[in-house]
């Protein structure tokens, strides 16, 4: 049975997260502390909430080292939502806040308007198409999901890779489209939420079991 | 493209599904996860779960249900009814909830929807509006579960509670809850059109017509209770109407 | 030797105990022939030894009815009174609230009699009552509404209120009358109520037949002495009422009844009755609205007793005198029905109960023509010393229920 672990800094609906992944057949820990996080087989970073907040509560329990020596040891780490913003240099919800730097990019917010004037209602929460960009699918954890499937988004701000090497997915809104899911390597990030975004979302995390 | 969302709403009191008309009579249905899975299976978008507490405490039947749903149900879940301050909205998160819905308690002390929003982020934080049409025609804000009607405007209220932090509306038309008899949908486009948050409509929903109908007047989402709990209408139906009428859905 | 003197007015029990299933207390009086009260004394409903009170163990012991056969019962019941050939064949007292509606829609509709529904007016119509009245009838029934003299029914109003605290008196004495006389007038034998009093407030005796006492609407003879507002029919006249303006509210004569055959049935020992089903039975099946200001005042539900303006003086009264209002009412029905605990039903009263009847409150002062001060003045003067006190310049009830 494949071990996975949550990180559990205060912040994110880690239930759910671990609901979708035993449904999986995974065998799920709370990584409460930065040993925890070391000895993971696979590891889940989570997020609901505001950036700031985020990064603070993960340097109040000092799981910011920890996740990097995690990632150097080249075991997966998935980041969700705010997790996966959290992956990247930096943020600029309500101040500019640096974030974990595994990602090159930064994360800013929906504009209000578009160009052609019409208002952009924010934060989107909708169930969104994503497709892929330069980067086929099939080597990597989305390769369940066929291009233009509905996932469940639930967010204000949203990440910008630097490269388009760590731009996995794209979703429209608005007048654009903007990162839906990052790779770099054994990092990985969705923006939208696997673990409530139905059979898709479950299929998806059973590829990131895999 | 960013689909409409289908959505079912459970009023639940101790561990059951309920259902009242203009939010009032708690009719007895059955277990709220029976009802949950079956939703989930046929692809509903989202749940939103609103505890019927009658005198405002005991929240530990939600919570269970609330932990009892994400075994076998994953999409989104909001959760109401009785919130009265960051400490609870924690507690129904941490059971599983994706967001918190509130209404009574942020119309008395509206801090608390700045404060819930600081914490958990704006997009957790649902604002519950029920309106109810008063004899000159204008919408005011009722809370307590409709027990309490009061002189504010709900179209002033949207706003200021955007304003504070509220990241979705739920709109609940008093006058159509319960009765199936359509949506207001000249409410709907009042306060579609004056916020830019998601607005998710309520109330009186009969028929797939009606989901086209309140999209097209503003609204992102549709709530249903009645019509889904009494099969009344399938979700594949209400699918189907949107596409014919070129609303994207998920699913499409 | 020094004789014990009660401290309890009204003739209530001394010692305030609370059910311990529901919230009740004993303070409960029962129903009673309006017209012969002189005062303000009532009977109570009983308490088990166990602290359990009548209307819970009634309860109880409903659920061993055999629902089927009571229907069976209704059923022959109809058969025997049904007539097809356009006649009257069963009079409904409705007020055009949810009960009555419930009883007389499924009479017609299910049952295949023909109703006549009748209708004691209120004091003073609500603009919500008169509109679910208009809607039982648009549903599909044959009225008659008998308004009372409103100058004759506002003294008696007033009167009532200060003799007895019972402001409702008046509606109450009527509308026991006015059934069996239309059933006389259309020569129609059966009459149907809705739910039994005894369910809540009687002796538990009286739920095991399905008829009403006669007694509640009759007297042997003319010689008997009446009294309407607690003032004797032959003095009325010093308040501006004579005797032959007293037809509405006299009781009638027995023998003619008993001659009719006329049968005052109970609807609630056919079918196991629940008043919020009927509020969803009345909304599916005609355009009923409940309170279209919110919650009633004194309590947390929004469906019932919502035609007279005069309501919330009823419950405040009774409030007053026995310490229960209309919140603990709804609540003891609700705990009864399972759809709240007791402890939700504690905190419900506590909440809503004893709520002043601000809406509604310089009509009925306009309406009964008394001042605030003489107002307030029988009001605490029917506070009886075992059930309040005052504390810091406010009135408190001294038990309440947890």
């Amino acid at each position: 049975m494949k071990s996975v672990s949550i990180i559990d800094y205060g912040m994110g609906n880690l239930l759910s997260m671990q609901r979708a992944l035993e449904k999986n057949g995974a065998r799920v820990l709370i990584a409460s502390n930065p040993e925890q996080i070391l000895q993971a087989d696979k590891l889940v970073l989570p997020g609901v909430g505001a950036f700031p907040d985020g990064m603070a509560e993960l340097e109040k329990r000092n799981m910011v080292a920890a996740i990097h020596e995690y990632v150097k040891s080249g075991k997966t780490l998935l980041g969700v939502c705010l997790g996966m913003q959290m992956l990247f240099e930096e943020s600029e919800e309500i101040q500019p806040t640096l974030g974990l730097g595994l990602i090159q990019g930064k994360v800013v917010k929906f504009p209000e308007k578009q160009q052609n004037g019409s208002i952009n209602k924010i934060p989107h929460v909708a169930w969104t198409q994503i497709e892929p960009v330069e980067i086929s699918w099939e080597q990597t954890f989305l390769r369940s999901i066929t291009p233009g499937t509905f996932l469940y988004f639930v967010h204000s701000y949203y990440a910008n890779p630097a490269s388009k090497l760590n731009l996995l997915a794209q979703s429209p809104f608005g007048d654009f489209h903007f990162c839906s899911a990052a790779i770099h390597e054994n990092v990985w990030g969705t923006q939208f939420h696997p673990e409530k975004s139905g059979e898709t979302g479950l299929n998806l995390i059973r590829e990131f079991l895999n | 493209m960013t689909a409409k969302r289908i959505i079912a709403r459970l009023d639940v009191k101790g561990d059951r599904l309920i259902k009242g008309v203009h939010l009032e009579g708690w009719r007895f249905l059955g277990n709220p996860n029976d009802y949950c899975r079956k939703y989930y299976h046929e692809g509903i978008d989202e749940i939103i779960y609103v505890d019927a507490v009658a005198s405002l405490y005991s929240r530990d039947h939600i919570k269970e249900i609330i932990k009892q749903t994400t075994s076998d149900v994953f999409v989104p879940i909001t959760a109401g009814g009785g919130i009265k301050s960051v400490e609870d909205a924690y507690e129904i998160l941490r059971c599983g909830a994706d967001k918190v819905a509130v209404n009574t308690a942020a119309f008395k002390r509206p801090e608390l929807i700045t404060e819930i929003a600081n914490r958990f982020g704006v997009q957790c934080m649902v604002i519950s509006i029920q309106a109810k049409k008063n004899s000159t025609g204008k919408y005011m804000a009722c809370y307590d579960s409709a027990r309490e009607y009061t002189n504010t405007d709900v179209i002033e209220w949207a706003k200021e509670a955007v304003e504070r932090g509220a990241g979705e509306i739920l709109l609940t038309s008093v006058d159509q809850e319960g009765t199936m008899k359509g949506m207001d949908t000249e409410l709907i486009g009042l306060v579609s059109s004056a916020v830019n948050v998601p607005v998710i409509a309520c109330g009186g929903f009969a028929q797939p017509t009606d989901f086209v109908s309140s999209v097209q007047a503003g609204a992102d989402a549709v709530a249903i209770a009645r019509a889904l709990h009494y099969e009344h209408v399938r979700i594949g139906d209400i699918r189907d109407q949107a596409i014919q009428n070129q609303i994207p859905v998920r699913g499409a | 030797m020094i004789a014990h003197q009660s401290k309890a007015l009204h003739g209530l029990p001394e010692k305030v105990i609370f059910c311990k299933r529901c919230v009740i207390n004993n303070q409960r009086p029962n129903t009673s022939r309006e017209f012969v009260k002189k005062d303000t004394r009532i009977d109570t409903v009983g308490f088990g030894e166990d602290g359990i009170c009548d209307a819970c163990r009634w309860f109880e012991e409903k659920k061993k009815i055999d629902w089927a056969d009571r229907e069976r019962q209704l059923k022959d019941l109809c058969d025997r009174f049904r007539r097809n050939d356009g006649r009257y064949d069963v009079i409904v007292p409705s007020s055009g609230g949810k009960d009555s509606f419930f009883v007389a829609h499924q009479l017609k509709y299910k049952y295949g009699m023909n109703p006549l529904t009748v209708t004691w007016a209120p004091h003073r119509y609500t603009d919500v009552g008169w509109h679910n009245f208009q809607s039982m009838i648009d549903a599909g029934f044959d009225n008659i509404l008998i308004t009372p003299n409103g100058k004759v029914h506002g003294i008696l109003t007033r009167l009532a209120f200060e003799n007895l605290v019972n402001p409702f008196q008046p509606f109450i004495i009527g509308q026991k009358n006015v059934a069996p006389r239309m059933a006389l007038q259309f020569g129609v034998p059966l009459i149907m109520y809705g739910e039994n009093h005894a369910e809540a407030h009687n002796k538990i005796g009286e739920n095991y037949s399905p008829l009403m006492n006669i007694e509640h609407f009759t007297r042997e003879s003319n010689e008997a002495d009446l009294y309407f507002g607690g003032v004797h029919e032959k003095d009325l006249h010093q308040f501006g009422i004579s005797e032959n303006d007293l037809l509405l509210y006299k009781p009638l004569l027995a023998e003619p009844i008993r001659k009719a055959g006329i049968e005052v049935h109970y609807y609630s020992f056919y079918y196991n009755w629940s008043p919020q089903e009927n509020y969803y039975y009345a909304m599916e099946h005609s355009q009923f609205q409940p309170n279209p200001d919110g919650r009633s005042e004194g309590t947390y539900s929004k469906f019932a007793s919502l035609d007279d303006k005069v309501d919330g003086q009823h419950y405040y009264t009774m409030y007053i005198k026995f310490g229960q209002g209309r919140a603990m009412n709804d609540a003891c029905r609700d705990i009864r029905d399972g759809f709240i605990s007791r402890e939700e039903g504690v905190e419900l009263l506590n909440k809503y109960d004893g709520e002043f009847p601000r809406k509604y409150f310089q009509e009925f002062l306009d309406y009964t023509e008394l001042t605030e001060e003489r107002y307030w003045e029988v009001i605490d003067g029917a506070r009886s010393p075992h059930l309040w006190e005052k504390k810091s310049g406010n009135w408190v009830l001294k038990y309440k229920a947890e």
